[in-house]
């Protein structure tokens, strides 16, 4: 079973990448996946990772790289604040979903389960931490966006990877992901104020709820696809 | 008169292969490599684009190639990986024996419809007891009534759990013969797929025949012919084997020659080198001598004389060139060579099982030994 979905979560994310990367290869060197498209005019491109100069060419549909430098001396951020404003995000958002999944079915189990009800006067918090943890969540992605774009800026020389260009639409994704996610919240029309649930009985606040953990599922493919390739792009493969 | 060139007609065919192989084959190769997985979708696609089936008659729906312009066609897709290539064209190996000794009936059952969908076929002799021996084969088909009952382990069978029937070699009565036998017959238990040392994407497993009834309309040629013709079938198909080797060798020229080209060391470019330059002149005639011996093999065939010789010379001369390419690609390489980020490892691990498979390499040997043995003087 689980077997079959890591197969399954395999094939879509090379489905996506072949799609987003085109044609791509090997660093014989860190084995970071690289994209052909990279490679400058004269088929040159440094690895973001390891810094070796490859000369890359297609042989009969195989790529086939030679190193032939080494950049050394790679400038290296003097505060690290991108990895550190990363992982920021990354920590909080699960819980806001989780919040938010807790207060649906909370407000789903409410009227069929009334043992719950002590747990229930505290739905209001729950939401209001909630709304705080996206806040703060979505607020330091931006310091994240921005640190990246430094990185990149003076350590990878503005150097066009296929991995650095995702991360950057990414997290405009994730920003605006969050944003309709926060607004949809902080509105009280998905959540009420008083309660902290939602209120079945209006159709509207059912749809915005459903919205609402909708668009932070995505936001979560987001910020996980961000972490893995950040990842791969700090640790290789 | 002596013509080497490809005619118009075969050139249109080396670069419709060539293309789909750099489009499709080469950049899943390490892929289908790493996953083991069969590549269906690569099969899909050169079904839709005619590069599958390529023996089967055209009164049966087929577009028949001659055997020459399949080697042709097979050594391009072998370049971008020599299983995957394996896996589009082992369908060949099973519908031989059909076009051989089947009968009108057989080749619309079992032929025709290859030509409309997608379907696969397999070559089920070999035995765990018996692989370069195969009159050792010891499964038996037992006569029940107009049927037969087949009891037998087949193994190391190639499209194995892909494939919509089998060519079944059995002991009738102590005699070895041949049977079609569809693989959704109750009794036929498919195996898990063998983990080899190379060409992963090609799919091996072992097939086991439990009171499996075939019908006697199955049956190929008489009771006692299966020997034959499942020995006449490879001199149809090693030249096509051996095209698979000199897709490799080929890969690894160019592999190996793109490298040297770029590569520096010692302030000069690596091929500047006598050494490795040198290694890419042998690597090169090589090709060339092996790509030789298989044209005038699969030529010979088309022309319908016996190339059983011709045939083996090609198969052994050709996977030893393979192999031997493959291993100096890597040295090239030097230690990137030995990585398996480069294509230079996967071919030395696809290159061997050549000296093997279809007759291994002493086999081949034995067969031009023999031929020898029955004429006065070489001319």
């Amino acid at each position: 079973m689980i077997g079959d979905v890591r197969t399954l979560v395999r094939k879509v994310a090379e489905r996506f990448k072949g799609r987003f990367y085109g044609r791509t290869f090997r660093c014989p060197v860190c084995h970071l996946e690289l994209a052909m498209v990279d490679a400058d005019g004269n088929r040159l491109m440094v690895c973001p990772l390891c810094g070796v100069v490859l000369d890359v060419e297609e042989i009969y549909g195989h790529a086939v790289p030679v190193v032939l430098e080494v950049e050394l001396f790679r400038p290296q951020p003097k505060m690290r604040l991108h990895p550190l404003a990363t992982h920021a995000p990354i920590g909080l958002y699960p819980f806001a979903v989780l919040g938010v999944g807790l207060l649906l079915a909370a407000s789903v189990l409410a009227p069929v389960v009334p043992a719950l009800a002590p747990l229930l006067a505290r739905a209001p918090v729950v939401a209001t931490a909630t709304l705080v943890m996206l806040v703060l969540s979505v607020g330091l992605s931006s310091l994240t966006l921005a640190s990246g774009l430094w990185d990149w800026n003076r350590r990878y020389r503005r150097r066009p990877y296929w991995q650095i260009r995702l991360k950057i639409a990414f997290s405009v994704l994730f920003l605006v992901l969050g944003g309709t996610a926060i607004a949809l919240h902080a509105s009280g029309a998905v959540f009420s104020a008083s309660t902290g649930l939602v209120d079945l009985a209006s159709p509207l606040a059912v749809v915005l709820a459903v919205a609402e953990l909708a668009v932070l599922a995505l936001g979560m493919v987001v910020i996980a696809t961000l972490g893995h390739v950040g990842g791969t792009l700090v640790f290789g493969r | 008169m002596m013509d080497f060139s490809l005619s118009h007609e075969q050139q249109e065919q080396v670069e419709k292969a060539r293309l789909f192989t750099k489009e499709w084959i080469a950049p899943k190769a390490v892929e289908y490599d790493r996953t083991g997985e069969f590549p269906l979708d690569i099969c899909r696609e050169a079904f839709k684009q005619g590069l599958m089936n390529p023996h089967v008659p055209a009164e049966y729906g087929g577009t028949p190639h001659t055997v020459l312009d399949h080697c042709l066609v097979l050594e391009e897709l072998a370049t971008g990986c020599s299983g995957i290539a394996t896996a589009i064209d082992a369908n060949g190996l099973s519908q031989y024996p059909v076009i051989l000794a089947g009968t009108d009936d057989q080749k619309r059952r079992f032929l025709a419809p290859m030509t409309e969908t997608l379907k696969f076929s397999a070559y089920a002799v070999t035995e765990p007891e018996a692989g370069s021996d195969v009159s050792r084969v010891k499964t038996t088909a037992t006569r029940v009534g107009n049927d037969y009952a087949l009891n037998g382990i087949k193994w190391w069978i190639t499209n194995g759990s892909v494939a919509d029937w089998y060519f079944v070699l059995a002991r009738a009565d102590e005699k070895p013969t041949a049977f079609i036998v569809p693989a959704d017959t109750p009794g036929i238990i498919r195996g898990p797929k063998e983990i080899n040392l190379g060409q992963h994407a090609s799919n091996t497993v072992r097939v086991t025949f439990e009171d499996v009834k075939v019908s006697e309309k199955n049956r190929l040629g008489e009771e006692g012919d299966g020997f034959q013709i499942a020995m006449k079938t490879f001199d149809h198909t090693r030249p096509g084997v051996a095209s698979g080797a000199n897709g490799i060798a080929k890969a690894a020229l160019n592999i190996a020659l793109s490298y040297a080209k770029r590569r520096r060391t010692f302030d000069k470019k690596l091929i500047s080198n006598q050494g490795i330059s040198f290694k890419l002149a042998e690597m090169m005639t090589r090709l060339d001598a092996a790509r030789y011996l298989t044209y005038k093999a699969a030529w010979m065939f088309d022309r319908g004389e016996d190339n059983a010789r011709e045939a083996a010379e090609a198969k052994w001369f050709a996977a030893d060139v393979a192999m031997q390419s493959a291993i100096e690609c890597a040295q090239v390489l030097g230690g990137y060579g030995f990585t398996s980020e480069m294509p230079a490892e996967k071919l030395i691990r696809d290159a061997k099982i050549y000296q093997i498979y279809e007759g291994a390499t002493e086999i081949q040997k034995m067969i031009i030994v023999g031929k020898l043995m029955r004429i006065k003087e070489v001319h």
